[in-house]
């Protein structure tokens, strides 16, 4: 037997990972890798070579998400269903995987065992909604019938353009072109413009150099290429085809004779390309020449955690340091004392990022002043919010100033060790960081006696396995601990008792991405920015019905208006505005009318939602409130750690309620709205104490939907069980719909009017979005 | 300040207290002498916060926090009673119980209008006891061997295995019980507790009556019963045929009754030849149970009269009139006898509350989970404890089971009932919330019965997965976890490995530990 034969990898492994109950989830991310699940001979070959128990194992095994018990088709496709994915029809997407795949009932793996179809809580691709990741590589902006197509073009290319890591030298002379390689930028096919820019530049001879760049933000118009110039014009591509590539590198960098000769030359190509284009047209943006999207994109943006956005190589230390990088934390090491570094921090006005605005000098101090013989700084990346990915872009992009922020705090508080969790779903964000903290080193910012201050600190990455409970700082430790992810009541909070008992500071990522400016550019000029109780700057990350999705980072006190009808250019299709949605599953709904509410912690408290990490999913009319309370909750449901009864049980019995509704049942809201009210008040950790808010913001905004479902009615038509498709007179026969129809439900009649069964329909939609005659009527 | 930096002052429900820093605010409480119920936390044991019964209240605080594992902290203000710590505790209860998969007591006890305890007289005749049996029966029928053969047995219809292959013979076992008694030297008597020295007159020795009359001799009550037949019976003897329910069973069963103190006066009329008024003058307490037949004599005793017979308040079986109560045919109940002879029992205990000037309140009504329908596995779950054989006819010429025919018929018994019934704290928390078990309607646990070396029994889907058996099992160098997470977290053996490959790991101790009937142990009841 194959696993028999593999226990020399088990030892392997141990030896790599050591036997300590800390290192539980690596091993099992080794043994998973390896196998493609978890075969308990395996894990009872485990436990006996450490010192991990059984049930500590089994108990952690069967925790996390990430982890599977039983063998695995050959390749693995996430579905993703976060709050943009859903918004967009992610659900119909993973529906149609299963039906193409003819995947069993209960089972998530096709009869031939070549793929296993799962759910994705979020692949924070959010603009590229819906997103599929199949093995490493990502399909966005997908809809039902583009399922068979996906499957081809990925069995057709087994060996993918894997997304190339090597350093490249810095543009010498005459320019260089820059493309942004992280997770989204990829989805959209950047690795493959990366490719072919390079063998451009190669075949071409020019000299130009092309560097993979953090994200310049604008996913909506990825994968973007810039091209700096030497003597510094800077032209900007979006949404560029590897087969562009050429174009791009011939028309700036061949000798200036030839360009001018072949000037019309470039102008009928565009023509051409738009031509030959389905679709939106590949916009092109020059950043000399202004352009109007990408003027109302900028402007009203400061970048602080998202400095230097677009044109930093993001694993380059010395491009970080000729920036301004480390700056700050030299000067805490040479100039400053630890205290007036906190104090500075709290003149800053800065509060924790990651959701609850805790202040975070206050962390610090207690740190600091705690008496111990060991204490830890700990980076939450644990970013599990559907529809959020600012933490990945952070660590994908800036991973140096992640460091710095972690290295700085590391001095004030006086700590030696330092962890960076990292959710399991990250796979780019754990390898840049780890990259960077080799780098870092090597530089000597990490390490024994740093810079002789007599300071020495290392960190080291924890990879999550798939639990958002453990983005709860307790949890979180635990899960760093080797213990299942379980919260636990505070106090004692983590500065008082952390990591194995010790004091412990917990930030979230862009609260330490934020410190380096701090500490560089002084406490003055970051609570400059931002509201009387909010200071500085938020990123936000902007998905759902708008038109340019992306990442923003806008001083506090933004109004919500300004973000989606500015930055964000409105809403896509010009539907109607109807709400955002921040703050993800802790959060809540602000609706349109309340757009002008400024964000800040206090301002969006009172519109029933919460500043959160920074999801920020825009709704249009066309989305049910129930069904995103509905969805939602089901979020937070299956992500309960199942200690408390109020979080376990009754999130369950409020998503059976919510259910009912979306299936027309006449549920009693007040009594739904009154276990909503107890979840809130007696669950015991943040995740149960926020999971109703979903369902209470949008009852208080939107309370006639609910009355509408109590009555059978989903005015949004939206919820499927209260609503039909019909073919109206309108239908000229094309049988585009029938031969669309993944359930067969309609039968082709040429140059007939057809007609649905409405027994065999399963209401995704195909038919109305491919009927080039309006035929198809929703009720 | 001179106080000591390691202790911290609160107030609980006002009242001031200092306890050692690092207290919980349970065990502060505690030194007050004020108790916050809880289930999931053990003493000694790590707090679970799980069940979060033991919710308080604390000034300043937008959550409520878990007694068990919130620190006492230095100023706070607690309060452990307030109307929002009420409903969420019981929240938390409903919500335990919405998803409870149990019964507390068998279908078939909550069946009986007697709510006898039906699956103890079962294991008892299962294992060859019918001495113990007939103890049993008694606690709540008086006429065993009567009902035996007349009962429409309601027990039967609801049995768990009735919708399989035929109900367990209920009422035959119960017959097999009486009659083996009867059939004795001695027939078994209660021990009755002493003499009060009070006394009722019941009117009508009629199933209602003669119950009364036995459950208040053993309560100590002097009673004396008055029909104006002859013979007791009531609608005993005219009711049913004498093939049915033979002179000589009816006969021996009343003396059996009478055996213990109460004294049948017959041929007595009351309106007639003692006057209504003039019994309640010399009984400290009267109880009407004259039977449906003669509505006009009971029009003359001056009570409160309804549509269909004496008006009582439902409970109690209290008559407007203080110190008279009523029940059976003469309150216009259903004309079952085993009903009569219910209310008799029942009223028995409004009319020793009344005698003793307790607030009358009759029985205790207590919580009960209820299972309701059962799928396919959870059935045959509960058969596989349980004999294959289908129904037993019995052979007997005069229809009853013969002993190893009633054995036979007992080991059918499912087992239905709950091993912790009487200990389970959810069921106490349930009773003392007033909490409804279907106040929030949803999909339950699974029914799973696990039976475990050392007659460990372990029920999943009774678990509200406190730990407590956890770390009991982790003390004992057991290997138990919990696994998976959210809703479908549970306790676990290690990769689910079948019991008998891993180490035993439910202990007696896991089972003491455990707050409700999840893990229990079968015992034998003798």
């Amino acid at each position: 037997m194959k696993i028999q034969t593999d226990t020399d990898f088990i030892e392997q492994l141990i030896e790599r990972t050591g036997g300590r109950p800390q290192r539980i989830l690596e091993i099992l991310h080794g043994i998973q890798g390896h196998f493609g699940y978890l075969p308990k001979e395996a894990l009872e070959k485990v436990c006996l070579l450490t010192e991990i128990s059984a049930s500590q194992l089994w108990g952690v095994a069967t925790f996390y998400d990430e982890f599977r018990l039983k063998p695995a088709g050959r390749h693995l496709i996430k579905v993703c269903v976060g709050t943009a994915c859903h918004v967009k029809g992610g659900q119909r997407v993973f529906e149609a995987f299963c039906r193409y795949l003819d995947i069993p009932d209960g089972g998530d793996t096709d009869p031939r065992g070549m793929f296993t179809v799962q759910k994705a809580a979020c692949l924070g691709c959010c603009m590229l909604a819906p997103a599929v990741q199949i093995d490493k590589i990502i399909y966005g902006q997908l809809t039902a019938q583009k399922v068979p197509e996906v499957l081809r073009d990925f069995l057709d290319q087994q060996k993918p353009a894997e997304a190339t890591e090597e350093k490249l030298m810095v543009a010498c002379g005459t320019g260089e072109l820059r493309v942004c390689l992280d997770s989204s930028c990829q989805a959209a096919g950047s690795a493959k413009v990366y490719a072919a820019l390079k063998e451009a530049v190669h075949r071409a001879g020019a000299s130009a150099a092309v560097k993979s760049v953090g994200c310049p933000g604008m996913s909506y118009a990825a994968p973007i290429v810039d091209v700096a110039l030497g003597d510094g014009r800077l032209y900007r591509y979006g949404r560029v085809r590897p087969e562009e590539a050429g174009e791009i590198v011939l028309r700036h960098f061949r000798p200036v004779g030839m360009l001018g000769r072949l000037r019309n030359g470039w102008g009928m190509f565009l023509e051409r390309l738009l031509e030959d284009r389905i679709g939106k047209p590949p916009v092109r943006f020059a950043a000399g020449v202004h352009d109007s999207a990408i003027d109302d994109y900028l402007a009203g943006q400061k970048h602080i955690a998202t400095e230097h956005w677009g044109d930093m190589d993001p694993l380059n230390i010395e491009e970080y340091i000729a920036h301004g990088g480390f700056e700050g934390f030299l000067k805490c090491v040479k100039e400053k004392t630890p205290m007036q570094v906190i104090g500075e921090i709290e003149r800053s006005g800065l509060r924790g990022r990651g959701g609850g605005g805790y202040p975070s000098h206050l962390k610090w101090a207690a740190v600091a002043k705690a008496d111990a013989q060991q204490k830890y700084v700990v980076c939450n990346g644990d970013e599990g919010d559907p529809g959020a990915f600012m933490d990945r872009m952070l660590m994908e992009s800036y991973p140096f100033r992640v460091l710095e922020g972690m290295i700085t705090a590391a001095r004030c508080v006086g700590a030696s060790r330092g962890y960076l969790y990292i959710r399991a779903e990250y796979p780019l964000a754990v390898e840049r960081m780890a990259k960077a903290i080799e780098i870092c080193r090597r530089h000597g910012y990490l390490g024994e006696n740093i810079f002789g201050s007599g300071f020495s600190f290392d960190l080291e990455i924890c990879r999550g396995a798939g639990a958002f409970v453990c983005g709860e700082e307790t949890a979180l430790l635990a899960s760093i601990e080797g213990r299942r992810g379980m919260p636990r009541l505070r106090p004692p909070y983590p500065a008082q008792q952390g990591l194995w008992g010790f004091p412990t500071l917990v930030n979230n990522v862009e609260t330490f991405a934020v410190v380096p400016w701090i500490i560089r550019s002084g406490a003055k000029a970051f609570s400059s920015l931002g509201t009387a109780g909010s200071k500085g700057t938020k990123v936000f990350a902007l998905a759902g019905k708008i038109v340019n999705g992306g990442l923003v980072e806008v001083p506090m006190g933004a109004t919500i208006r300004q973000i989606v009808e500015g930055l964000g250019g409105g809403i896509a299709g010009g539907k109607k505005f109807k709400a955002v949605q921040i703050g993800g599953p802790s959060g809540g709904c602000v609706p349109a009318h309340l757009a002008d509410t400024p964000i800040d912690y206090e301002s969006l408290h009172q519109a029933g939602a919460i500043m959160g990490s920074g999801g920020l999913v825009v709704l249009d009319e066309d989305d049910c409130m129930v069904d995103i309370a509905r969805y939602f909750l089901e979020f937070t449901q299956t992500q309960s750690c199942g200690r408390c009864t109020f979080c376990r049980v009754g999130t369950k019995r409020l998503l059976e309620m919510l259910e009912g509704l979306c299936r027309g049942e006449n549920v009693d809201i007040e009594r739904m709205e009154s276990l909503a009210e107890q979840i809130r008040a007696g669950s015991l950790c943040g995740l149960g104490r926020t999971a109703a808010n979903p369902v209470l913001s949008t009852l208080r905004h939107f309370r006639d939907e609910y009355t509408a479902h109590q009555q059978g009615k989903c005015p949004a038509k939206r919820c499927r069980s209260l609503i039909h498709f019909s073919i109206t007179d309108k239908c000229i026969g094309c049988t585009i719909c029938a031969q669309r129809c993944p359930a067969g439900a309609i039968e082709p009649r040429p140059y007939q009017r057809h007609e649905i069964n409405q027994i065999k329909c399963v209401r995704c939609g195909t038919c109305r979005s491919v009927c080039p005659a309006e035929a198809v009527e929703v009720e | 300040m001179s106080r000591d930096v390691s202790t911290v002052r609160l107030t609980i429900d006002r009242k001031a207290v200092e306890v050692p820093a690092g207290t919980m605010i349970l065990q502060a409480a505690r030194r007050l002498g004020i108790f916050i119920p809880t289930m999931c936390c053990g003493e000694g044991f790590e707090p679970s916060t799980s069940c979060m019964v033991c919710v308080v209240e604390a000034a300043g605080f937008k959550h409520l926090l878990p007694a068990c594992g919130a620190l006492a902290q230095d100023g706070m203000e607690i309060f452990t009673d307030t109307a929002v710590v009420i409903k969420a505790r019981r929240a938390a209860i409903e919500l335990l119980l919405s998803e409870h998969a149990g019964d507390c007591l068998g279908p078939c006890q909550t069946g009986c209008p007697a709510g006898m305890d039906i699956p103890l007289m079962i294991e008892q005749i299962a294992e060859g006891r019918p001495d113990l049996a007939i103890a049993t029966v008694k606690r709540d029928i008086a006429l065993p061997a009567v009902l035996g053969r007349i009962c429409p047995a309601p027990c039967e219809k609801v049995c768990r295995r009735a919708g399989c292959d035929g109900a367990v013979s209920i009422c035959l076992l119960k017959r097999f019980a009486a009659d083996a008694d009867l059939n004795l030297e001695n027939p078994y008597l209660p021990v009755c507790r002493g003499s009060a020295g009070k006394k009722v007159a019941i009117v009508g020795a009629g199933p209602a009556g003669l119950s009364a009359a036995y459950y208040l001799a053993r309560d100590g009550v002097r009673c004396a019963v008055f029909d104006k037949s002859q013979r007791p019976g009531g609608a005993l003897r005219t009711g049913p045929g004498r093939e049915i329910l033979p002179d000589e069973v009816l006969d021996s069963e009343i003396e059996q009754i009478f055996r213990i103190g109460p004294r049948f006066r017959g041929g007595v009329e009351i309106g007639r030849d003692i006057l209504f008024d003039r019994l309640c003058e010399e009984f400290d307490a009267v109880f009407v149970a004259s039977g449906g037949t003669d509505v006009n004599d009971i029009s003359s005793f001056g009570l409160e009269m309804g549509q269909r017979g004496v008006c009582v308040e439902p409970r109690t079986y209290h008559t407007e009139r203080a110190g008279v109560f009523a029940g059976g045919r003469s309150i216009g109940r259903a004309n079952l006898s085993v009903r009569a002879a219910a209310d008799g029992k029942e009223a028995a205990v409004s009319i020793v509350q009344y005698l003793s000037g307790l607030p009358i309140t009759g029985p205790v009504e207590r919580f009960n989970s209820r299972l309701g329908q059962v799928s396919e596995d959870e059935m045959r779950c509960f058969l596989a404890g349980a004999s294959s054989a289908g129904r037993i006819k019995p052979v007997n010429q005069s229809g009853g089971y013969l002993y190893e025919q009633a054995q036979k018929e007992a080991q059918r018994c499912l087992h239905c009932e709950c091993l912790k019934a009487e200990s389970c704290l959810l069921r106490q928390q349930a009773q003392t919330n007033q909490a409804r078990q279907r106040s929030y309607k949803g999909q339950r646990k699974a029914f799973i019965r696990q039976n475990h070396p050392a007659g460990v029994v372990f029920e999943p889907g009774k678990c509200i997965l406190c730990g407590l058996c956890i770390q009991q099992a982790q003390r004992q160098g057991e290997g138990l976890c919990f696994a998976h997470r959210g809703y479908e977290a549970k306790v676990s053996v290690p990769f689910e490995k079948e019991l008998r490959e891993g180490r035993i790991s439910f202990t007696a101790e896991c089972v003491d530990v455990c707050p409700t009937g999840a893990l229990a142990i079968k015992k034998k009841k003798t």
